[in-house]
């Protein structure tokens, strides 16, 4: 709606309601309560189309608001323009806005009536009223309220009109007017029970109110008679009602809004799309809410129940919104949602973040996954690589200088008693091979020692504390094998941390303990030294921690200044 | 190439097996042996062949690597194993590249008689070389000295080992490496006398029960420094 409309129908709702305390302006007027109820009835419509038409500019609901509003006041401003052609005129129209009233109440939430029939008895309501005020309006002679020439003349008066023929009309119009009601509230009734998820819940407010301006229709019509403060000022008060209705589902959609938002904060990362579906359904108030997915092979949709959906023809009653194109995932909702375009498209913005961060989480995730795997595969390779160094060491320069070793033990005896000098040279030759072996024995286990590959943590953790310069013991080590990797992270564990005691700790003692708990292996070495270790440093430490890392274990270090240092690998273990 | 020739050995020559699968130093063993006056009954490359030859031949001693075909791992060790169950009375020797204590310990389970555990570099001393074999078939025990030594010189803290005087600690190493009290006597250059003193206060101040068989106290005190 351009803004020129909107302030032609402020002016026209003002100049309204202005003509209409002008024209009923009686100083000191016993009738000022009812000119106030109907001001504020009539203003109040008019207020709610204006707004109703902003807020759904293709529905027609604005527009029947503002009718309704309209109809309600001009009557009376012309029955008070002391005209006889406008009163007759307003008393022609006079009640007629109940008949818009009904309209409403049929047209709700859509703004268009939903059958022919519908529309026969809409039209047929209008019509009857109409009729009824001419024929009342007939035999209505104004002296019958004891005005005489004050009084604007009847232009369709009949004669001098008649009492008893007014009074079987009035009766009459009644009785017409209950069973439509009656008819109203029955197919409003229906519209609900046939309505699912956004549309019937925007029906509950019309459940409630429709009966109430129903019954204000009946009880101040012509089959009851109330002091005229009860029939023209306070039921009136009744149809505020109507304008309530749109308050309340703007309050919703606003509502619905706010919740969305709160709906996507609090769904978890990575949630499934069920989840997502369920969580807008909720904040949306739309039980029948669908979330769909484009199949890979492009052949149609799937929703997260599972069930085939064709967004070319979703049903009826039903609307299709697209949560994204890059996604190929649609919204498959009520078609009352479609006089929400903001709130659905508040929806889908929601879905598609929610989706969007899903889909980075997996993203990430999946990277994380690769670079792990990356990671273990490079420490098992490097793992794999020493270990076959030790065995080329072994099987080749170890082999070749203990037989050396031997020939040169064969020759230095021969030459012993021969050439005695020859001899202890030979020796000297010998005992460098000798040195050579054990230097290269070093070198090997230093590569990879083979006693972990052949008897595991036990026979290994045993080597290394029988080596350890400083005074170690062992407090436990479980008895089993446990994998490669896991077995070589748990012995560089240990190894490095000795080593690290006998080179930073300056400690008297210390302690490896390697416990099997389910699902991991938890190994500690402590020791009783000067502490103050950190991992942070450029010490082997980090190296370590990263080892442990590559098969998803954690490393604590935990080296207070003075108070010794404990150092804990913490490693999934099947 | 003149082959001396060493005065026989007065009774029947010891015979031994050797599994080695280093062609080179298997022969270059058999060689040496042989020229020590031992008789090689015969070579295995593996462990299945060294069994069978157990089988066939009973030699008085084996020597076998502890690392063998096809896995390269403790092939050797498990064959030892295996002849200690079948044919208790066969010496074996182990020769290992590991002065670790693992592998020595699971050798000689609770019975070190006839067991020898010997770093692969002792080859290059013939004549230590041949007395381990000697030993091993008269029932002692064999234990390199140089993984005795990394035992017994390992840091300790509040042990009683570091009351010991040099003296007691020298006999403590040679009863590790399986000395009876009369070899350790000639090693120390003293008397059996002097050596049994040492030994019943060594015991004494670790907190050792008095072992009066050989066998016993090789165990008794490995496990003892191996703590």
């Amino acid at each position: 709606m351009n803004r020129w409309l909107r302030a032609a129908l402020i002016a026209g709702a003002t100049v309204a309601v202005g003509c209409f305390v002008w024209s009923s302006w009686l100083p000191n007027s016993q009738y000022a309560p009812v000119e106030v109820s109907f001001a504020v009835v009539g203003l109040s419509f008019m207020v709610a189309g204006i707004a109703a038409w902003q807020r759904w500019p293709a529905s027609r609901l604005g527009l029947l608001f503002t009718i309704a509003g309209y109809l309600y006041l001009v009557p009376y401003i012309l029955v008070n323009l002391a005209n006889p052609a406008a009163w007759t005129i307003g008393n022609l129209s006079e009640g007629i806005s109940g008949a818009a009233l009904a309209h409403l109440g049929l047209a709700w939430p859509g703004g268009r009536l939903r059958s022919r029939f519908e529309c026969g008895v809409v039209v047929a309501n209008y019509v009857q009223n109409i009729a009824f005020n001419t024929a009342a309006t007939m035999f209505w002679n104004p002296a019958f309220s004891g005005c005489n020439a004050s009084c604007p003349a009847n232009v369709l008066l009949i004669g001098n009109g008649s009492r008893p023929t007014l009074n079987t009309l009035d009766t009459t119009e009644a009785l017409v007017g209950l069973v439509i009601t009656g008819i109203v509230l029955t197919l409003i009734v229906r519209h609900w029970r046939s309505a699912r998820g956004w549309s019937r819940r925007a029906m509950i407010p019309l459940l409630w109110i429709a009966p109430a301006v129903g019954a204000e229709n009946i009880l101040t019509g012509n089959l009851f008679h109330f002091s005229a403060l009860v029939t023209y000022a306070l039921l009136p008060l009744v149809l505020l009602a109507g304008p309530a209705l749109f308050v309340i589902s703007t309050v919703r959609a606003r509502t619905a809004g706010g919740a969305l938002g709160t709906a996507i904060v609090d769904l978890e990362p990575g949630a499934p799309p069920t989840r997502l579906r369920d969580a807008l359904a909720r904040a949306l108030g739309d039980s029948t809410l669908q979330l769909a997915f484009r199949l890979p092979d492009g052949a149609g949709y799937l929703d997260t129940t599972g069930q085939v959906v064709d967004p070319a023809r979703p049903g009826p009653g039903r609307a299709v919104t697209p949560v994204t194109e890059a996604s190929g995932a649609v919204l498959v909702h009520d078609g009352g949602l479609e006089q929400e375009p903001q709130l659905i498209r508040l929806t889908a913005a929601a879905a598609s973040m929610a989706l969007e961060h899903t889909r980075l989480q997996a993203e990430v995730q999946a990277q994380l996954e690769q670079v792990r795997a990356s990671r273990a595969r490079i420490v098992e390779a490097g793992d794999a690589e020493r270990r076959r160094l030790e065995r080329d060491l072994h099987d080749g320069a170890q082999q070749r200088l203990v037989t050396l070793s031997l020939a040169l033990g064969m020759a230095r005896d021969r030459a012993a008693e021969a050439d005695p000098e020859l001899g202890s040279l030979i020796e000297s030759a010998s005992k460098e091979a000798r040195e050579a072996l054990t230097e290269l024995r070093e070198l090997a286990r230093g590569i990879h020692p083979a006693v972990l590959t052949e008897t595991g943590l036990t026979g290994a953790v045993q080597a290394l504390v029988e080596r350890s310069p400083v005074a170690t013991t062992i407090t436990a080590v479980p008895d089993g094998r446990f994998p490669a990797a896991i077995e070589a992270t748990a012995y560089f564990v240990v190894s490095e941390a000795l080593a690290n005691v006998a080179k930073h700790a300056r400690a008297d003692g210390a302690q490896v303990m390697i416990r099997k708990f389910p699902g991991r292996l938890l190994v500690e070495v402590s020791d009783d030294g000067t502490g103050g270790a950190r991992s942070e440093g450029g010490s082997g430490l980090r190296g370590l921690a990263d080892r442990v890392a590559s098969v998803g274990g954690v490393l604590r270090v935990d080296s207070p200044s003075g108070g010794g240092t404990r150092l804990e690998a913490d490693i999934p273990c099947p | 190439m003149s082959v001396t020739a060493r005065p026989a050995e007065p009774k029947a020559r010891l015979r031994v097996v050797i599994a080695e699968d280093t062609v080179l130093l298997r022969e270059g063993l058999r060689r040496v042996l042989t020229d020590a006056g031992l008789d090689v009954a015969g070579t295995a490359a593996d462990a299945d062949q060294l069994l069978k030859l157990v089988q066939a031949l009973s030699p008085d001693v084996v020597l076998t690597d502890i690392r063998m075909p096809p896995d390269q791992t403790t092939e050797g060790l498990q064959a030892a194993l295996e002849i200690r169950r079948q044919w208790p009375g066969t010496g074996v020797i182990v020769v290992s590249q590991h002065v670790e204590t693992e592998h020595l310990f699971e050798l000689l389970a609770d019975d070190p008689r006839g067991i020898g555990y010997v770093l692969k570099e002792r080859v290059a001393d013939i004549a230590q070389f041949t007395d381990a074999i000697r030993r091993v078939a008269a029932g002692e025990s064999v234990i390199d000295p140089q993984v005795v030594s990394r035992l017994v010189t390992r840091p300790r803290r509040n042990s009683p080992l570091e009351t010991l005087t040099e003296r007691e600690l020298a006999v403590l190493a040679l009863m590790a490496e399986g000395r009876s009290n009369q070899a350790i006597a000639e090693q120390l250059y003293m008397s059996p006398k002097t050596v049994e003193t040492h030994v019943g206060n060594l015991f004494a101040k670790l907190g050792l029960l008095p072992a009066a068989q050989d066998h016993r106290r090789v165990l008794a005190v490995l496990t003892y420094l191996r703590r």
